[in-house]
C-alpha cells in the first residue's frame, strides 16, 4: 500500500503566507521611514491637547497635546525593536539549552527540560510583570526579561528535533568517524534545524510583541518610550472609550497591533507548514464525473467479477496506471505481482474508490456486478466497500485503531449503515451484530477472551487476522489483498495466506492478490498478472507463466527468485533501476533494463497481444529459449517451475 | 509526559517517581520565590521604608521591618518564611495591611469564574473549529477558519476589551462595564444573574485568547490523524464520512488535551490584561495592582499560587494521559 506522498506548497498556505508578508512590510516600512511619515514629534506635545483629526494633525492630540499619528508611527519601532530583539534573544537561548540536552542528554537534559517545564507553564506575561517589578522598567531589562521566559518554547521543539536528528545515519556516521562534536553541530544539526528555527523565531517575536504591548498597555512599560500598547494605556487613562475619541486614539494603534501580530501569525503559520515533515495530501479526491461517456459500458460475461477497461490513473501530471485491462474470473484467484512503484497498489485504490489526493482516474472502466463503479459516486463506492468488495491492505501495524478495542473496529463493520447518508443502520438488531463479530473474530482464530483487547496488545499476525475479519464479515463478492503480509515473519505469512484460502472455500468470494512477491502469489493464484510501469506486460494461467515466461521482465522476476529444489543456480536480480513513472522512455518502458531491446522497443510500445495461451506485450515474443545462467534476462524454464514450491 | 526524562533514580513505581519530581520543582519555585526580591536591585525593606526617608524613625522602621519578616539575616528570614509558609501563613499586605491569604482567597473564586469559563468555551469551540477545519485540509472552509481564528487571535486582548465595551456597554448598554458584582448587596438569582452579566465580556475577550492555540492544535492532530493507517482502513471497511471522523478524533483528543491544559498559562497572563480592562476583581488584577504598588508579600503569593497551579495542571496532565491513550495505560512499566 504505497500511498503516494509528496510535498506541495499548497496556494491556501501561499496566500496566508503572502498575506502576513505584506502587513509586514507595511509595519516595517513605517518604522523604517516612521521620520519622513510623521512631522510631529511623537513624545512632546506639538498643539492643543484633545484635538480631533484635523489637516495639522491627521489623527489629533493625545491628552497632553501630542500627535497621535507620530505616535502611531513611531510606535511600530519600539514595538518592532522588543519583538525582533527579544525574539532573537530567546532563540539563541532556546538553541543553546535544546543542544545541550539533546546532544548530551542525561542529568543535564533531565535539569533542563524539568526548568522548561515549569518556565512554559507558568503565565508569561505575569511572570514578566512580577519580574518587572523587582528588576526595573527599562526597556532593555524589559527585552531581557521576555526572552529569559520566551527561550522554553523553542528549546523543547528544538530538543525533541535534535534527539530524532542524532539518531539519523549521517549524524551518527561522522560521530563514528570521529569528528568532533562540534563540528557535527555545526554542519549538520544547525542546517537541518533551520526550518524549525525560523518558524520558532516568527512565533517567539509574536508573544514577545504581545508581551510588550500588554505590559505597556498595563502602565508599566519603559515611561520614556511610545508604543502602541502605550498609546492605548494613555487613551484608556483618558477614558477616551466615553468620547469620539476611540476612533482616532483606541482604534489606530489596536489595529497597527493586530496588524503585525497577524501579519508574524500567518507568516509563522506558513514557515511551520514548510518545516512541517508531514505534508501529506490525505483524503479520498472528490470524483471526478467530467468527461464520462454517457452511454454507460457493457457488461461483461457473467463469470466476470472484476473486469478493467483502460484504466488509467495519475498523480499530478504523473501516470502511474497507464491503461490496464484485466479481469478476475469467478472461482480463480487472480495474482497481480510488480515491483514497488509499478502502480498495483494504485490500480486496488482506484477500484475502491480510495485514491488520496492529488490522485484520480483519469481513464476506463472498472466493472463490477455489472456496473462501472466510477459511475457510482463517492456515496455509492462507499456502499460497496467492506460489503461488496473488501481489501485486505498492507500489515503495516497500523491499521486497527489504537484507542478502540478490536471488537468495536469489527462490530463497526456489521453495524456501518447499509445505505442511506445518515446515522447508524444496523443490518440487524444489536445483539445479533455483535455476536457477527464475535464469531468473525472467532472464525480467524482470535480467542473469544481476547475480543475486547487493544491493537497494541495483539501481535502483528493476530493484527492482520482481525483485518482479515473484517473483510469478510459482510460476506463479500471479492477480495483485494494488497501486499497483506508484509511486514510479517515468513511463518506467520504463511498461516495469513492459509487463512485467506480457508475463508475464500468457505465465504466463496474471490480474490485480488497483490504483491511484489513473485513466488508467494504463484504458489496461491490460478491466474498472474505482471505489472511494469502502470503497465500489464504479461498475462496468463500461474503454471504456464512460470513454465514459460515470455516476457524479459517476467523472467528477469523469475531468476531474481532462489529456489530449494532443482539444480543450484544463482538468484540473479533484475538488472538495472526500476522505471520512474515521472520520467518514463519513448517506448517500451522496460527497454532500458532489457538484454533483447531492439530500435524497435524505443520507437513503440509493445501492445499486450495474445500469443498461445498468455498475453505478452513484448515486440520480441516469443523469446528464444534461453541459454541457462545468461544474465539478466534468461532464466531456466525447467527450474523456474519449482519456484512456487 | 516527563515519562522518558528521569531526574531522580528509577523508581518502581512511576506515581512516586511523578510525585517526587514535582515536589522537587515546587521546592526549587519556593526558594526562588523567597530569594527574587532580595535579588533584586533594591532591598524589599527599602521600599517598604527608605532609610533615610524621615518620615519614620528607627525604631519605628525595625518595628515596620519585624512586622513583615524582614529583620534578621537571610538564613532567619528563611526559615521564618518557610514555617510559616507550612502554617498557611502567607505573610501582610503591604498595601493594605490585611493578611495576603485573606486578600488572596477574596480573589481566587472570580479568577477561577471567569478562567474556567473561558477555557470551557475556548476548548470546545476551538476544537470543534480545529477538527472541521483539519478535516478538509486546504479546503475553502479550513482557509476561513484558518485566517479567521488566527485573526481574532492576533487582536490585543485589551484591545477586544475595549472595542466590547465600546460596542456592548457604551453604546447598546445590554452589560455593565466594571467589576464582578454589583456594589449593592443582590441576592439569591438577582444575584447569580449580575454576576453572569458582567461576566459575560470579560469571559468573551479571554476566550478570543484562547481560541488560537487550542484551534491550531486541534487542527494538526485532525490532519495528522488522517493520514494515519488506521484512518485509511476505516475508509476502506466503507465506514461513513462522520464514523471515520470519530476514529480520527478518538486520536486527535490526545494531543489536544495536553496542549489546552499547558495552554492555560498563556489565559492566565492574558487575564491580568483582561481583568485590568473590565476591573474584574481576579488573582490577574490583583498581580497588577501589587506590582504598582510593590506589595511584594501579594506578589509572591500571586507568583507561588500560580507556580503550584501550573503544577498542578502538569500534573493533571500526566494522569489523564492514560485515560485518552490506552497504549500508556500499563502502569510501572
Amino acid at each position: 500500500m504505497s500511498r503516494e506522498r509528496r510535498r506541495l506548497l499548497r496556494p491556501s498556505t501561499l496566500a496566508i503566507a503572502a498575506t502576513g508578508a505584506i502587513f509586514l512590510v507595511v509595519v516595517i516600512g513605517a518604522a523604517v521611514f516612521a521620520d519622513l511619515l510623521a512631522q510631529h514629534p511623537p513624545d512632546r506635545a506639538s498643539g492643543a491637547p484633545y484635538q480631533s483629526p484635523n489637516s495639522d494633525h491627521w489623527l489629533g492630540t493625545d491628552d497632553l497635546g501630542r500627535d497621535l499619528w507620530a505616535q502611531l508611527v513611531h510606535g511600530s519601532r519600539v514595538t518592532l525593536l522588543v519583538g525582533l530583539v527579544a525574539a532573537a534573544l530567546a532563540t539563541a537561548l532556546g538553541t543553546l539549552a535544546a543542544l545541550v540536552a539533546g546532544w548530551w542528554g542525561g542529568l543535564r537534559d533531565a535539569a533542563i527540560m524539568r526548568l522548561v517545564d515549569l518556565v512554559l507553564s507558568l503565565p508569561l506575561l505575569v511572570l514578566v510583570l512580577v519580574l518587572a517589578a523587582y528588576f526595573g522598567r527599562g526597556q532593555t531589562v524589559l527585552i531581557l526579561l521576555i526572552a529569559g521566559v520566551l527561550w522554553a518554547r523553542p528549546a523543547r521543539l528544538l530538543r525533541a528535533q535534535v534527539l530524532k536528528l542524532r539518531e539519523i545515519g549521517h549524524v551518527v556516521a561522522a560521530n563514528a568517524l570521529g569528528a568532533g562534536a562540534g563540528r557535527i553541530l555545526r554542519t549538520h544539526l544547525l542546517r537541518r534545524l533551520v526550518p524549525l528555527l525560523s518558524s520558532q523565531f516568527v512565533r517567539a517575536a509574536l508573544i514577545a510583541v504581545v508581551v510588550q504591548s500588554g505590559v505597556a498597555f498595563l502602565g508599566l512599560g519603559d515611561p520614556g518610550q511610545v508604543s502602541w500598547g502605550s498609546m492605548l494605556y494613555f487613551a484608556n487613562n483618558a477614558s477616551a472609550i466615553l468620547t469620539d475619541a476611540w476612533l482616532w486614539w483606541i482604534v489606530p494603534p489596536g489595529m497597527a497591533l493586530t496588524v503585525l501580530i497577524v501579519g508574524l501569525a500567518f507568516v509563522g503559520f506558513a514557515l511551520e507548514e514548510l518545516s512541517d515533515p508531514q505534508l501529506v495530501s490525505h483524503g479520498p479526491a472528490p470524483p471526478v464525473r467530467r468527461r464520462l461517456d454517457p452511454t454507460e459500458p457493457e457488461p461483461p460475461p457473467a463469470d466476470v467479477v472484476l473486469e478493467l477497461r483502460g484504466l488509467a490513473v495519475a498523480f499530478g501530471g504523473t501516470e502511474v496506471v497507464r491503461g490496464v485491462d484485466l479481469q478476475v474470473a469467478r472461482g480463480r484467484m487472480l495474482g497481480l505481482v510488480g515491483e514497488s512503484g509499478s502502480g498495483k497498489s494504485a490500480l486496488a485504490l482506484a477500484v475502491m474508490g480510495l485514491l488520496g489526493r492529488p490522485g484520480r482516474v483519469t481513464a476506463g472502466a472498472t466493472m463490477f456486478e455489472g456496473r462501472d463503479l466510477r459511475r457510482l459516486g463517492r456515496e455509492g463506492l462507499r456502499r460497496l466497500r467492506g460489503r461488496r468488495i473488501a481489501i485486505v491492505p498492507q500489515a503495516a501495524m497500523s491499521l486497527l485503531n489504537p484507542t478502540m478495542r478490536i471488537i468495536t473496529q469489527v462490530t463497526e463493520c456489521a453495524a456501518s449503515p447499509a445505505s442511506g447518508t445518515g446515522g447508524i443502520q444496523p443490518t440487524g438488531a444489536v445483539g445479533e451484530v455483535a455476536e457477527r463479530a464475535h464469531a468473525a473474530l472467532e472464525r480467524v482464530g482470535i480467542p473469544r477472551d481476547r475480543h475486547r483487547a487493544y491493537p497494541h496488545e495483539l501481535s502483528g499476525g493476530q493484527r492482520q487476522r482481525v483485518v482479515l475479519a473484517m473483510a469478510v464479515l459482510n460476506r463479500p463478492r471479492l477480495l483485494i489483498a494488497d501486499e497483506p503480509t508484509t511486514g510479517l515473519d515468513v511463518v506467520t505469512q504463511w498461516e495469513i495466506l492459509d487463512l485467506l484460502d480457508e475463508l475464500r472455500a468457505e465465504f466463496h468470494f474471490d480474490v485480488l492478490l497483490i504483491s511484489h512477491d513473485l513466488p508467494l502469489v504463484a504458489a496461491r493464484a490460478d491466474d498472474l498478472a505482471i505489472m511494469y510501469a502502470g503497465r500489464i506486460v504479461e498475462q496468463g494461467a500461474t503454471g504456464d507463466l512460470v513454465a514459460r515466461p515470455q516476457h524479459p521482465y517476467t523472467r528477469g522476476l523469475l531468476n531474481a527468485v532462489a529456489t530449494v529444489s532443482g539444480p543450484r543456480r544463482r538468484p540473479i536480480p533484475v538488472a538495472g533501476e526500476p522505471a520512474d513513472p515521472r520520467r518514463l522512455p519513448g517506448g517500451c518502458a522496460f527497454a532500458p533494463r532489457c538484454a533483447h531491446r531492439s530500435e524497435v522497443c524505443s520507437d513503440s510500445d509493445a501492445p499486450l497481444r495474445p500469443l498461445a495461451s498468455a498475453l505478452v506485450a513484448c515486440h520480441h515474443a516469443p523469446l528464444e529459449a534461453p541459454e541457462p545462467g545468461a544474465a539478466g534476462t534468461a532464466g531456466g524454464p525447467g527450474n523456474a517451475g519449482e519456484v512456487a514450491t | 509526559m516527563g515519562s522518558q526524562r528521569r531526574l531522580l533514580p528509577r523508581w518502581r513505581h512511576r506515581g512516586v517517581r511523578l510525585v517526587l519530581q514535582y515536589a522537587l520543582v515546587v521546592a526549587v519555585a519556593v526558594v526562588v520565590n523567597f530569594a527574587l526580591p532580595r535579588l533584586a536591585p533594591g532591598d524589599p525593606s527599602d521600599y517598604l521604608a527608605p532609610p533615610e526617608g524621615g518620615t519614620i524613625s528607627l525604631a519605628e522602621r525595625q518595628e515596620m521591618l519585624a512586622r513583615f519578616d524582614l529583620d534578621g539575616s537571610n538564613a532567619q528570614q528563611f526559615s521564618t518564611y518557610i514555617s510559616k509558609l507550612f502554617q498557611g501563613d502567607l505573610g501582610i499586605s503591604v498595601r493594605d495591611g490585611h493578611p495576603v491569604t485573606e486578600v488572596v482567597g477574596d480573589r481566587i473564586g472570580w479568577s477561577l469564574l471567569l478562567m474556567g469559563s473561558a477555557v470551557l468555551i475556548s476548548t470546545v469551540l476551538g476544537v470543534a473549529l480545529g477538527f472541521a477545519a483539519g478535516w478538509r485540509r486546504g479546503s475553502r472552509r479550513d482557509l476561513g477558519l484558518l485566517s479567521g481564528v488566527l485573526t481574532v487571535d492576533a487582536l490585543p486582548a485589551f484591545f477586544v476589551g475595549l472595542m466590547l465595551i465600546l460596542a456592548f456597554s457604551v453604546h447598546l448598554g445590554w452589560f455593565p462595564v466594571y467589576g464582578a458584582v454589583a456594589p449593592e448587596g443582590l441576592s439569591g438569582w438577582a444575584w447569580v444573574g449580575d454576576v453572569a452579566e458582567r461576566l459575560v465580556l470579560p469571559a468573551v475577550t479571554l476566550t478570543c485568547v484562547g481560541l488560537g492555540a487550542v484551534f491550531v492544535v486541534a487542527r494538526s492532530a485532525m490532519i495528522s490523524e488522517l493520514g494515519e493507517d488506521y484512518v485509511f482502513m476505516a475508509r476502506a471497511k466503507g465506514l461513513s464520512d462522520r464514523a471515520v471522523r470519530r476514529h480520527a478524533t478518538r486520536n486527535a483528543r490526545i494531543p489536544v488535551s495536553t496542549a489546552a491544559l499547558l495552554g492555560l498559562s498563556t489565559l492566565v497572563g492574558a487575564a491580568t490584561v483582561v481583568e485590568a480592562v473590565f476591573s474584574y476583581p481576579g488573582l490577574g488584577s490583583l498581580a497588577f495592582a501589587a506590582v504598582r504598588s510593590r506589595d511584594y508579600p501579594v506578589l509572591q503569593a500571586v507568583f507561588l499560587l500560580f507556580t503550584l497551579a501550573a503544577m498542578a495542571i502538569n500534573l493533571l496532565n500526566d494522569l489523564l494521559y492514560p485515560l485518552f491513550d490506552p497504549r500508556v495505560r500499563k502502569v510501572g512499566t
